[in-house]
């Protein structure tokens, strides 16, 4: 869709009203291309990755950790994801607004600012890695730069291949992939995540073979990690310090053949609902992380 | 017969262990004793450290939770304490969460010291208001419920905050009883065993205490020592179980419920039958948990579930308690001031509610500080703010018009619609309307949160009306549904679908969130409420003074009733569709108006309606500024600047 050159105009009008009522906050265009505010983080990412960084983010201060790649300092903070301040999005004056199904429901206000580009990329039993992976030439596409978009699955693609060929020695066994929220409970990530998709692209496998199992409030007890006496554990992101302390001592955890055979490998914190960047990132700390071990 | 409830409650809690523990492992391969790790198998180890301890864990959690509220309502002679409602159990949850995300490293010698900060501050506060109202059960209880809605109030927020990514909060704030050693009985059992000792030896004290204060000092008892030990060992009690399993409710207060309806009459009897009680109302909890998951349902948190038992628990218990709240102690609420031209009042609130409202619908803060907005932003800010500030302040009028016709229908200086469960019973229909209807609508939520509104209010009302409305029975029948309707919330919440963050997203909803058209409608609902407030006023000018003057004037009773509580339920259910369950404005502007010296019907009624409003307009721009450029809940802020105030004022009134 084209904006109408009349309401760009308004907007235009309204941002240098804003500008000037601040007293000295600076626009920040793209370089000719649109001006962008992102709601969803893979989104975010995914246009960070095509060149095109948005202007606007919601929630950046958690957005700047574990964020692959960093946001330029002036780029301005929308607040809550699930309750962007409509304000805040209107000052921005963006061209297009990146969404997804996760805010569906918050949908029609946004549409009343500009127009909204959403895909649901994270979604219960559906695979999301060929979707973040599609996202960046739809995405790409809509900015008006195809070539972008090929350019940089093709890249990914080999990317993930070259990880594939390091991965190798080690994919005679599965993987189970999870994150500790304290000493007792996990959050498992199924064939439906986005890691489980990088997994998959750097030729190993995922050995938890349901979907993501992560509720609000009910994390999958650590027990259920007896089922898998042959995997590879991996830990992805921080352990609470008081998690760390209880796993030590814990009868339970040291007793599970992975751990006593040395077969847990940790990685840093990761964004697990993110674009391919994110997933690229996985991988590269999966296989330095294995091939640390030997 | 009482010896066979128990043992029947063991052998079924027993069994239903069992069932898990079978499933998991047959009897034939369970290990013998002494157990050496290094020669057990993996599901010996599931069995004898996971499953073992979680066993014995609920056991010892649910008998320290039975003793903290038995010692607590013995010593505040207060049928309704128990850590839950004295804000104990809230206190400890806020000061772990606010540990988690700023001071991780505090956390690392253990969850205890934090926990029994938190815990130990909020009971002080609750006690240091209580000691000046001479520990009367009523006032202590909204101080405890005030206290405990505040630390959750901003504990949730803090989680949200931080999204969904700290999974230790989340699974902290659920009570979840897993095991994966034998440390968290260990350290339960090191602290209630000497608990239970202190307790017995505290039981001849505290009974001679009983007796009133003038037969205590009378035989030599110093009150002050013996009511601090008493309520240090109960919070102790308190802050171990959230330390080790987080946040499990209203076992402290069914425990001692059950204790005296099984006959336990004296002191020692009830303080040594409700652990007994507790114990095993955890662990019939708990092992039907254990069973649900090995027969492949889902696995829940204990904590939500234990809501679900205590509340209609309560329910079945209330008909066979005697109204225990002695009234004699409340008469101090009664001695309020009349104020001499109350129409003036109502128009300086309604002039205060405008100006409120102009001055924040020009007046906020941007990128670059604080200030009116500029002329040329006007057209675009004007109506997101409009319908923003009509929302808020119309939800404000709706809960405020409810809390005031409850406390008119009850004569119960206590009533509100939060406290009775109303909001309760409104979150359930919203949630029941999410998971049913695929897609909801604006206009079926509405309906589904108002039906579920007046639904617990007509069921509560049903079962509470026989006797009457007792201030007492009222009051725990309405923290039933309360309870009830937060563990079935934290249900749904646990059960990993996509519509859970949709109520997620409610619970932290802001008033920017509202359709202009939903603006309207709560708007229009609000001068609804006001105008048959002001049509229901002789109504609510009899019906304070009792049924008896009620019928004597020939008022139809049953039916001025229905159609006041039908009323009450449909304002808070609209109104809470805006601002999530937890608000305390239909509370506090009843409180306030009365405080003002609004004492007869219309401009009570008037009142609360007005200072309803302007408290949710205070709320609405604190909820948009504190934090700008994000959001913060709006319940959460209008129970935020709401609770010191009415804190102020309940201390107020006792130099009157």
């Amino acid at each position: 869709m084209v904006t109408l050159p009349g309401k760009a105009l308004t907007r235009r009008a309204l941002l240098a009203a804003a500008c000037a009522v601040a007293g000295g906050a600076r626009p920040i265009f793209a370089a000719g291309g649109m001006r962008l505010a992102a709601v969803d983080w893979a989104m975010a990412e995914t246009a960070m990755a095509l060149g095109h960084p948005p202007a606007a983010l919601a929630e950046l201060i958690g957005f700047r950790d574990a964020a692959v790649m960093q946001p330029s300092p002036d780029t301005i903070d929308l607040g809550l994801r699930g309750a962007p301040n409509l304000e805040a999005l209107s000052l921005v004056a963006p061209d297009l607004i990146l969404s997804s199904s996760y805010y569906s429901a918050i949908q029609p206000r946004l549409e009343r600012i500009a127009p909204v580009f959403t895909r649901a990329l994270y979604v219960a039993d559906e695979p999301a890695f060929p979707k973040v992976m599609a996202l960046l030439g739809e995405l790409a596409d809509r900015l008006g730069d195809p070539a972008a978009g090929a350019r940089l699955q093709a890249a990914a693609r080999s990317e993930f291949a070259m990880l594939a060929g390091r991965a190798a020695p080690f994919a005679r066994r599965d993987c189970l992939l999870f994150e500790l929220g304290d000493s007792r409970h996990l959050r498992v990530f199924g064939t439906d995540s986005l890691f489980s998709g990088a997994l998959e692209a750097i030729g190993l496998r995922n050995a938890w073979a349901g979907r993501t199992r992560f509720a609000f409030a009910a994390p999958i007890p650590l027990e259920r990690l007896a089922d898998y006496p042959e995997a590879r554990l991996i830990v992805v992101g921080h352990i609470p310090p008081q998690a760390e302390r209880g796993l030590g001592s814990a009868a339970l955890w040291n007793s599970l053949p992975p751990v006593r055979a040395g077969r847990v490998h940790r990685l840093p914190e990761l964004r697990p609902f993110a674009g391919i960047p994110s997933a690229l990132r996985f991988g590269h700390e999966l296989v330095a992380a294995l091939e640390g071990r030997g | 017969m009482n010896r066979m409830i128990l043992a029947g409650g063991a052998v079924t809690a027993l069994a239903l262990w069992s069932i898990a523990a079978l499933s998991a492992l047959p009897l034939a391969d369970w290990p013998g004793l002494p157990w050496r790790t290094s020669d057990m198998t993996v599901q010996q180890i599931l069995l004898a450290y996971g499953l073992m301890p979680r066993g014995v864990l609920a056991l010892l959690a649910g008998a320290a939770l039975g003793l903290a509220g038995a010692l607590m309502q013995a010593v505040l002679r207060n049928p309704l304490a128990d850590p839950t409602t004295l804000g104990t159990a809230s206190g400890a949850q806020l000061a772990i969460v606010a540990a988690t995300i700023f001071a991780p490293g505090w956390l690392v010698a253990g969850n205890l010291p934090i926990a029994l900060a938190g815990a130990g501050a909020a009971t002080a506060l609750v006690m240091a208001l209580g000691a000046r109202r001479g520990f009367a059960p009523v006032t202590v209880t909204i101080a405890g419920m005030l206290v405990g809605l505040m630390a959750s109030a901003v504990a949730t927020a803090m989680t949200l905050a931080q999204g969904h990514y700290l999974l230790s909060l989340v699974m902290w704030n659920g009570g979840a009883l897993a095991q994966v050693d034998w440390s968290g009985c260990r350290h339960m059992a090191l602290v209630l065993v000497p608990a239970l000792l202190l307790a017995a030896g505290l039981a001849r004290p505290l009974m001679v205490m009983s007796l009133g204060p003038e037969g205590a000092h009378g035989l030599g008892l110093r009150l002050a020592p013996l009511r601090f030990a008493t309520l240090l060992l109960a919070v102790a009690l308190s802050a171990m179980v959230s330390a080790e399993i987080g946040l499990v409710g209203f076992v402290g207060l069914a425990a001692p419920a059950i204790a005296r309806s099984l006959g336990a009459r004296t002191l020692l009897q009830r303080l040594m039958l409700a652990p007994l009680a507790g114990a095993l109302v955890l662990s019939l909890a708990d092992g039907l948990l254990l069973a649900l998951a090995a027969a492949g349902g889902p696995s829940l948190p204990t904590g939500t579930l234990t809501g679900l038992i205590g509340g209609p628990l309560l329910i079945w218990l209330l008909p066979r308690m005697k109204a225990q709240v002695p009234q004699r102690a409340e008469a101090g609420d009664r001695r309020s001031h009349r104020a001499p031209r109350p129409a003036w009042l109502l128009a300086g609130l309604a002039a205060a509610c405008l100006v409120l409202a102009v001055l924040t619908l020009f007046g906020g803060r941007g990128p670059e500080g604080w200030g009116f907005i500029a002329p040329e932003l006007r057209e675009t800010f004007l109506p997101l703010r409009a319908t923003a500030i009509l929302a808020a302040a119309s939800a404000g009028a709706l809960l405020a018009g409810a809390g005031a016709i409850l406390q008119r229908l009850t004569a119960n200086p206590m009533a509100a619609p939060e406290v009775l469960g109303v909001t309760g019973g409104a979150s359930l229909g919203y949630a029941v309307t999410i998971m049913a209807v695929d897609g909801a609508g604006p206009l079926a939520l509405a309906l589904g949160t108002s039906a579920g509104g007046a639904l617990a209010l007509a069921g509560l009302a049903g079962f509470a009306m026989r006797a009457d409305l007792a201030p007492a029975r009222l009051l725990l029948a309405g923290l039933a549904i309360g309870a009830l309707a937060s563990a079935v919330l934290g249900a749904i919440m646990a059960s990993d679908d996509r519509r859970a963050w949709v109520i997620l997203g409610w619970l932290a909803g802001s008033a920017s969130q509202v359709s202009p058209l939903g603006a309207a409608a709560l708007a229009g609902l609000a001068l609804v409420l006001l105008a048959m407030l002001i049509g229901a006023a002789r109504w609510l000018e009899i019906l304070p003074l009792g049924a008896e003057v009620g019928r004597a004037l020939g008022l139809p009773l049953a039916r001025v009733r229905l159609g006041l509580i039908l009323l009450a339920g449909l304002a808070t259910g609209a109104a809470t569709m805006l601002v999530g369950p937890v608000s305390f404005v239909g509370l506090m502007a009843p409180h306030l108006a009365r405080a003002m010296g609004l004492a007869r019907a219309v401009p009570f009624c008037a009142g609360s309606w007005l200072l309803g409003a302007v408290l949710m307009l205070l709320a609405a721009f604190g909820a948009r500024t504190a934090s700008y450029p994000y959001d913060l809940p709006l319940g959460l802020f209008a129970t935020l600047i709401g609770t010191p105030w009415l804190f102020i004022l309940l201390m107020k009134r006792t130099a009157a």
